[in-house]
């Protein structure tokens, strides 16, 4: 069974609606600015991804933040795709859903009144909203879908494992339906963390460049509706791109450093291509994991040699994280989102703030500009904490 | 995607006990493993730890200090379950480089997440270990787990509260499927901590007592430990002929919203329970026992029971049912894992184990339950696995009996 992607939605530091973001994006537009969340004043960067407001149904009654950010973009893609829900079964309808922290803002809640010493305080809402799961059992509750469901925590590679996962049930004739994605919220958890490991850039978020410092911790939420393709034909649906097929690895090397010799992210690619029954030498554009850190963007390009070979520095590959910064689970569905409208408008976003090549990183990075590119097949990169790797193969529906 | 799931190996870390047929035993004998909480504050409760856990036990000289304690739980049984599946050793290296894993939880380690906030709160965001940082991920303990036996396969950690370690069963199922590989180890992992337990002590769904699917019932008792299973296809397990220790033949997954709603949850595991029998090509009759997630919880109870009257019909008032939580209390990820493991004990060795509460089953229920343990010849067994949140998870598994 063919599997496609029909909607999109997010919320980003650049905006909400499939366009406005595109476009920004495809404009070379910056999401990051200082810090404003809390007070950053003791940390060494200040630069961060944040969202400052997002329409919500939720009142006081509200699920964690990345739930309120899945939702929306949950309900942006279900429109974009002009599913109409209640026409369809709702246990043919299902979700998988990917994240880092999950919900860490309740840990900080929690920490607030334990360490005031107002340890009464703490509540029943501790439990009701922490849980990472909330993020798609609240999703799925907004939206009255029944069917195959996942909270699928692997870190960085979670949005690829969503689609991967949503992809699977499909295929497997479970679901007419599936939204897939990743949410993450902004917090002083993963913050200090990023900072500590001195990995955030001070400045500017400078992916492949070679003065690059570092990633940039951000937020965001992306959902896709995931169809059959002769489901979306019937219906008439907008038709953005085909999921190929996918490739999961682990390094099994070390915790937050990637392997060396960008193993595990060389054998994802493999795989993924192998999965979709393509050669490398058919990708158009990769859309890099790229966060902005010296060994990331090193091993990346190490990794993309080994798969593409003699072509690799002809095979565009940007990141929006240079936009972005790193949203963490939802940065590969942000990706995915991105790859699957390169291949439709036949464009593909840069990556901004590039000065220097970097001898090591001596790919083309499509530097600063947007690059007008017959997209037929993408590959989606991400890569994770504990050497998680995932990378999704997209490809242009022919009639 | 036809080729049969088969399970070569069983590694189980638990309040009672690290061994499978150790497990079993104490199960049927009644034995419990609960015992007054040790966190500060919230020693009225009562919990099934393993307070004697010493991870090096299973991992030897390595270095441990990275690895936190659902880490070191997971990493455990993992080492247990390949031992069992005879892919330890230096002539399977390779097949075990290929393998992946897919572990359930509910929170990773809300504990080292909190702790590494605490730290950054009281002295500095300096001051915080770049160590606990990489520990805070909530798949933390599948990483430590696939480094230390060196997993390159697919690597999912799967949340999902009390069902994750059903999910990840059958998302392993799903993977090996679909031919992405050859093996896979799959469960569950919780531990216990101050921050779970005051958690769940503000929902006031906990109990010192645990009484699953009594008249009684007033509450479950939060748990600890880890499950983990070697899936393997069938041809690649007799290809290097392994010890078939029993299958997986199908899955099924479910969702109701609204946490407190009976029949919401009951029809999301129904659903579940009904997908599971159809990919597994089996009716209600077939089923010969279930491994229900009743944990005492008055609700949750209620929900599952009328999930098994919704999806077994009239078979649901026959088929003797099993309640593991009583015993181990609830270990949320690890939780539907450890019921699996529980299950093929009783089909291996013949022999169903009691429950505390199974003297008073509650009428309303429509259940039946062996008031004290005895001999059961079964075949196929549920396992069944729902979450508050209303995750819902089903799993129908065979295992080989004991000679």
């Amino acid at each position: 069974m063919r599997v496609v992607v029909t909607g999109i939605g997010w919320v980003t530091s650049l905006g909400r609606g499939r366009d406005q973001v595109w476009q920004a994006l495809l404009a070379g537009q910056s999401g990051l600015t200082p810090v404003r969340s809390f007070d950053a004043a003791r940390y060494p960067s200040k630069l961060g991804g944040e969202i400052d407001t997002f329409a919500t149904d939720h009142g006081a009654d509200r699920p964690g933040r990345a739930s309120q950010m899945a939702c929306a973009a949950a309900r942006d893609a279900v429109a974009d795709a002009g599913l109409d829900l209640a026409s369809l079964e709702p246990r043919r309808v299902g979700a998988g859903m990917g994240t880092t922290s999950g919900e860490p803002r309740e840990v900080e809640q929690f920490n607030d009144l334990l360490v005031a010493g107002k340890t009464s305080e703490i509540g029943a809402e501790f439990l009701r909203r922490y849980p990472c799961h909330t993020i798609v059992t609240t999703l799925m509750g907004e939206l009255g879908l029944r069917g195959p469901n996942a909270m699928i925590p692997t870190a960085c590679s979670a949005g690829n494992y969503a689609v991967a996962f949503a992809f699977d049930q499909l295929r497997a004739g479970r679901a007419d339906a599936m939204l897939a994605g990743g949410a993450d919220a902004f917090s002083r958890i993963t913050y200090t963390g990023f900072a500590r490991l001195g990995a955030i850039a001070p400045e500017v978020c400078q992916p492949f460049d070679r003065h690059r410092k570092g990633m940039v911790p951000g937020e965001a939420a992306a959902v896709l509706v995931l169809e059959p393709l002769r489901r979306a034909l019937e219906r008439g649906a907008s038709i953005y791109a085909e999921v190929a097929g996918y490739g999961l690895s682990c390094d099994a090397h070390h915790m937050t450093a990637a392997h060396p010799a960008g193993d595990g992210g060389a054998r994802a690619m493999a795989a993924a291509l192998a999965a979709s029954e393509l050669d490398s030498d058919q990708v158009s554009y990769i859309s890099a994991h790229g966060t902005g850190t010296p060994t990331n963007d090193k091993l990346e390009t190490l990794a993309v040699k080994r798969v593409f070979g003699e072509r690799s520095r002809r095979v565009p590959i940007s990141s929006i994280k240079s936009m972005l910064g790193h949203t963490m689970g939802a940065a590969s569905a942000i990706e995915a989102a991105v790859c699957a409208l390169a291949i439709r408008d036949g464009v593909v976003p840069p990556t901004i703030n590039y000065r220097d090549p970097d001898p090591e990183c001596d790919l083309d990075v499509v530097p600063n500009e947007a690059r007008s590119l017959s997209v037929d097949v993408a590959m989606n990169n991400a890569y994770a904490f504990g050497g998680n790797n995932a990378s999704v193969v997209f490809r242009r529906v022919r009639a | 995607m036809s080729e049969r799931v088969v399970i070569t190996g069983i590694g189980v870390v638990s309040p009672l006990g690290a061994d499978p047929a150790a497990l079993h035993a104490a199960l049927c004998a009644g034995t419990s493993g609960l015992r007054p909480s040790a966190e500060p504050g919230l020693s009225d409760s009562m919990v099934g730890s393993i307070p004697d856990f010493d991870a090096a036990a299973y991992l030897g000289d390595g270095n441990l200090r990275p690895l936190d304690r659902t880490s070191r739980l997971a990493t455990s049984a993992a080492t247990l379950a390949l031992a069992n599946a005879g892919l330890d050793t230096a002539e399977e290296s390779e097949r075990r480089g290929a393998a992946g894993l897919a572990l359930g939880t509910m929170f990773g380690s809300v504990r080292t997440i909190a702790e590494f906030d605490r730290r950054a709160l009281t002295a500095g965001p300096s001051y915080v270990s770049p160590l606990d940082f990489a520990n805070s991920v909530i798949n933390a303990a599948a990483g430590h787990a696939a480094i230390w036996h060196g997993l390159r396969g697919a690597n999912a950690t799967i949340a999902g509260g009390s069902s994750a370690g059903a999910q990840a069963l059958g998302y392993a199922y799903d993977q090996l499927r679909g031919g992405h590989f050859d093996a896979l180890l799959a469960g569950g992992a919780e531990e216990l901590s101050f921050e779970a337990l005051l958690g769940f002590s503000r929902l006031r769904t906990l109990s010192t007592q645990p009484r699953p699917l009594a008249r009684d019932r007033d509450g479950g008792a939060l748990g600890e430990g880890a499950a983990l299973l070697v899936l393997e296809r069938a041809g690649s397990a007799a290809a290097r002929n392994a010890i078939v220790l029993g299958e997986i033949l199908g899955h099924g997954l479910g969702f109701g919203p609204g946490r407190d709603s009976e029949i919401a949850l009951a029809m999301a595991l129904a659903d579940a329970i009904g997908e599971a029998l159809a990919a597994a090509g089996l009716g209600p009759e077939a089923i010969d026992l279930v491994s229900t997630g009743a944990s005492g919880d008055p609700l949750l109870d209620a929900a599952e029971a009328r999930a098994l009257g919704l999806a077994l019909g009239t078979r649901s008032g026959g088929v003797p049912v099993m309640a593991v939580k009583g015993q181990l209390g609830e270990s949320l990820g690890a939780a539907a894992a450890l019921q699996t493991v529980a299950l093929m004990g009783a089909i291996r060795h013949g022999q169903i184990p009691g429950f505390p509460g199974a003297d008073a089953i509650d009428p309303d229920l429509g259940l039946s339950a062996a008031t004290s343990t005895r001999p059961l010849a079964a075949r196929h067994g549920l396992v069944t696995a729902l979450d508050a949140d209303g995750q819902a998870a089903a799993l129908v598994v065979t295992a080989r009996r004991a000679a």
